[in-house]
């Protein structure tokens, strides 16, 4: 055979497919406890079989009647339709053991499909604390299909997989034939299909009637109408507090290092060209995004626990009903809270919303969510200009400013869904039916985990583009060098200097100056670079090798300009990789082009509308 | 599906968004909800995938913001948050207020 076996992962939102992935090939896909984290088919290899086999991680879908795009990722996968891709040979259904009747239903849909299929029943663990027990020979027998019990999260019966795998892998295929589906001769199977299988679990399962007390008693603070509420806005308070406040002494440390690691290097390299690159090229362009790590951090540590835990769906549950309002719903939640960390993942999120123009809304607004990468920009220019004083008594004037800053987007991203909304009024609802999964405690594993992965990201970003932009950058604002009879610093005649100067009048109305409007650029690449690239502009300019870029940007900006400036990155401009997912998502080169001049458009009027206003304040 | 549309005037049933905090109800039938138009035999269809099918024992958990929209069942141990409009799809009878 050329060609390897090829399994895939099917089941239920949220029952532990991409944990049992994760053990059977070594990957590291997202996990986390929250339905629709996985909305793409990825593919790996299966380690520690005889033969090479391919396995498929597949989005969650409760049928095969699916209603939102990435349950059809799912149904074209399995039913061979996906273009270019063989259907897999063999299906592992996944259940959660504490979920059966759920699980059930759709194992045995997909057994009328009448393909090869072996069921894993997971999150047996859960089960067994429950006091849920489950004569799985027996229930094997009726559903006449293997039952392998599994625990994805310590990798218990994940051997025994593997095995029966291996065993599979070995036989020489056999062909099958294929049933079609359609949505009449469906309607009626559901009541015959859960009476079966409400005869099955009665015969073989013992379950306690209730979920665990505990769980009860925090959904009713959590999801309660108006506690629920104090609960979400604590959380948040915390979060921003946190990132704020407890990230300052280490970001400090981090940048003292690099400001004495810069001048320890120019103590002891000769005076010269190859001491120029590293002091103001290498040094101060990556150290200035580097200090920014424990902020992202931190963040990130916030986002994963409120992902583990569960309670994610209940804010979305909670904010359904004033998202509605503005043409969302407790759907888009979740895609447009990971766009703080990211809008590509939050983006590729949308895909678990049914309805279409919903789906668009949401892509259109979703980077108007402070993303992580505007974190060092917004904090770079704050702590360069916001004295750092009390306001309101508790309140850090400093932090303040920041708040504002991601409530400007926030609000921009309302007003903007509300104005979208408008034009399509009038239309069929979609249902919210959301499950709510059952609390869970963060597991520590996937807490280092994920934040090793967004650390080394991070720097992995800081190491290859960052620093290959400022070197760019570099040799942009050093060469060619100043004539003999000049009169101003050399960096007026390199390069970088002559772009910035030939697109300066374009943003004078912003009040920009030809530093800032070089730094735009690349930022186009990678927003943190607009740090590193002022960095290296100014670090260059300067007579003296200090990399405190604070200082440089406060000796040489107005206050009305710093304001544009953070006022011109709440809107814009979108990284390149964002405006190649909405393209990808979108499929449509008209709403990608809306989508990329509406927001510099938006970033254009709102930093000239704070340049003016603030200059006319500030007198 | 005609005995669900009846079932409205029976004193003891009534609409899933009708019901309050905390009732265990039972679940007698479903009906249509003109609101979703043409996706109305989807909605149903999904719903009844989910488990809410006759016979099936659901408990109002609670409602969503301002104690209106979204509310919250528990069905077959599972939770679910759903908006009136397809609560009142779901035609209940009283097991215990
Ligand atoms: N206790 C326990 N938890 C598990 C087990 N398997 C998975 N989980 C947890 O269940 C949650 C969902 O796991 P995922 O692997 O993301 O589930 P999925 O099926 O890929 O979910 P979607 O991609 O959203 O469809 C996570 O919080 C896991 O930690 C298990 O065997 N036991
Ligand atoms: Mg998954």
């Amino acid at each position: 055979m050329s060609t390897p076996i090829r399994f895939a992962l099917i089941g239920n939102p949220n029952c532990g497919k991409t944990s049992l992935f994760n053990r059977l090939t070594g990957a590291r896909a997202k996990v986390a406890n929250y339905p629709g984290v996985t909305v793409e088919r990825r593919s790996g290899m299966v380690t520690g079989l005889t033969q090479p086999a391919e396995l498929l991680d597949l989005p969650g879908t409760y049928s095969l009647f699916v209603t939102s795009p990435d349950e059809q990722v799912a149904r074209d996968v399995i039913l061979g339709q996906l273009a270019g891709e063989r259907r897999p040979d063999l299906l592992i259904a996944v259940i959660d053991a504490c979920n059966l009747r759920l699980g059930l239903r759709l194992v045995m849909e997909l057994k009328s499909l009448n393909r090869p299929i072996i069921l894993a029943l997971n999150q047996m663990d859960e089960a067994k604390r429950r006091g849920i027990s489950i004569n799985t020979a027996a229930l094997a027998k009726a559903i006449g299909m293997p039952i392998i019990e599994t625990v994805a999260v310590n990798s218990q019966g994940v051997a025994d997989l593997r095995k029966v795998l291996d065993d599979y892998a070995q036989q020489p295929a056999m062909p099958e034939g294929e049933q079609t589906l359609t949505l009449s001769d469906r309607q009626e199977s559901v009541e015959a299909l859960y009476a079966e299988i409400e005869s099955i679990i009665s015969q073989h399962v013992i379950q306690p009637a209730h979920l665990p007390r505990w769980q009860d008693r925090l959904d009713s603070l959590v999801m309660h109408p108006l506690l629920g509420l104090v609960v979400l806005f604590s959380i948040l308070l915390v979060i921003f507090q946190a990132v704020f406040a407890w990230a300052s002494p280490v970001v400090d440390l981090i940048d003292a290092g690099f400001s004495g690691l810069g001048e320890l290097v120019a103590t002891f390299l000769p005076d010269g060209i190859l001491k120029d690159f590293i002091v103001e090229g290498m040094i101060a362009g990556v150290g200035g995004v580097l200090v920014f790590l424990p902020q992202i951090i931190i963040l990130f540590f916030f986002i994963l626990v409120l992902e583990d835990t569960g309670y994610l769906t209940r804010a979305a549950f909670l904010l359904d009903r004033p998202m509605r309002g503005l043409g969302l719903s407790g759907r888009s939640f979740i895609p447009l809270l990971s766009s703080f960390a990211c809008a590509v993942p939050g983006i590729m999120a949308t895909r678990t919303i049914a309805d279409p123009r919903e789906r668009f809304i949401t892509i259109m607004v979703a980077p108007l969510m402070t993303c992580s990468a505007r974190l060092p920009v917004y904090a770079l220019i704050i702590a360069a200009f916001i004295p750092e004083q009390a306001a309101w008594g508790i309140f850090n004037l400093q932090g303040l400013t920041l708040f504002a800053l991601y409530f400007a987007g926030v609000a921009s991203a309302a007003l903007i869904a509300w104005l979208m909304r408008r034009r399509a009024s009038g239309r069929e609802e979609y249902p919210l039916l959301l499950e709510l999964p059952t609390y869970r405690w963060p597991m520590a594993y996937h807490l280092l985990l994920g934040l090793r992965e967004r650390a080394w990201i991070f720097i992995r970003r800081v190491g290859t583009i960052i620093l290959a932009l400022s070197i760019v950058l570099w040799f942009l604002a050093s060469f060619p060098g100043a004539p003999a009879n000049a009169t101003q610093p050399a960096i007026e005649y390199s390069f970088a200097g002559q772009l910035g100067h030939l697109m300066q009048p374009l943003f004078a109305p912003l009040g920009f100056n030809w530093q800032m409007c070089i730094a735009l650029i690349p930022a186009m690449g990678a927003r943190e670079v607009a740090v590193s690239a002022l960095a290296t502009v100014y670090a260059v300019g300067e007579e003296s090798i200090d990399v405190a870029l604070g200082s440089a940007l406060a000796a040489s900006w107005s206050l009305p300009v710093a304001y544009a400036y953070l006022a011109w990155f709440v809107y814009a401009p979108q990284c390149i990789s964002t405006i190649a997912v909405v393209k990808r998502e979108t499929n449509s080169a008209k709403a990608t082009a809306f989508f990329t001049i509406y927001l510099f458009a938006l970033a254009y009027f709102a930093a000239w509308a704070t340049y003016q206003i603030a200059s006319a304040l500030v007198g | 599906m005609n005995t669900a549309v009846f079932a409205n005037t029976h004193p003891l049933t009534l609409r899933l968004d009708q019901c309050r905090k905390g009732a265990t109800v039972r679940v007698t039938g479903l009906i249509e909800q003109p609101l979703f138009g043409a996706q109305d035999e989807r909605v149903g269809l999904r719903l009844k995938e989910l488990g809410f099918l006759p016979g099936a024992p659901l408990k109002v958990i609670g409602f969503g913001l301002l104690g209106s929209d979204p509310l919250a069942v528990q069905v077959n141990g599972t939770k679910f948050a759903l908006r009136r409009a397809e609560a009142a799809k779901i035609c209940v009878e009283l097991i215990q207020a």
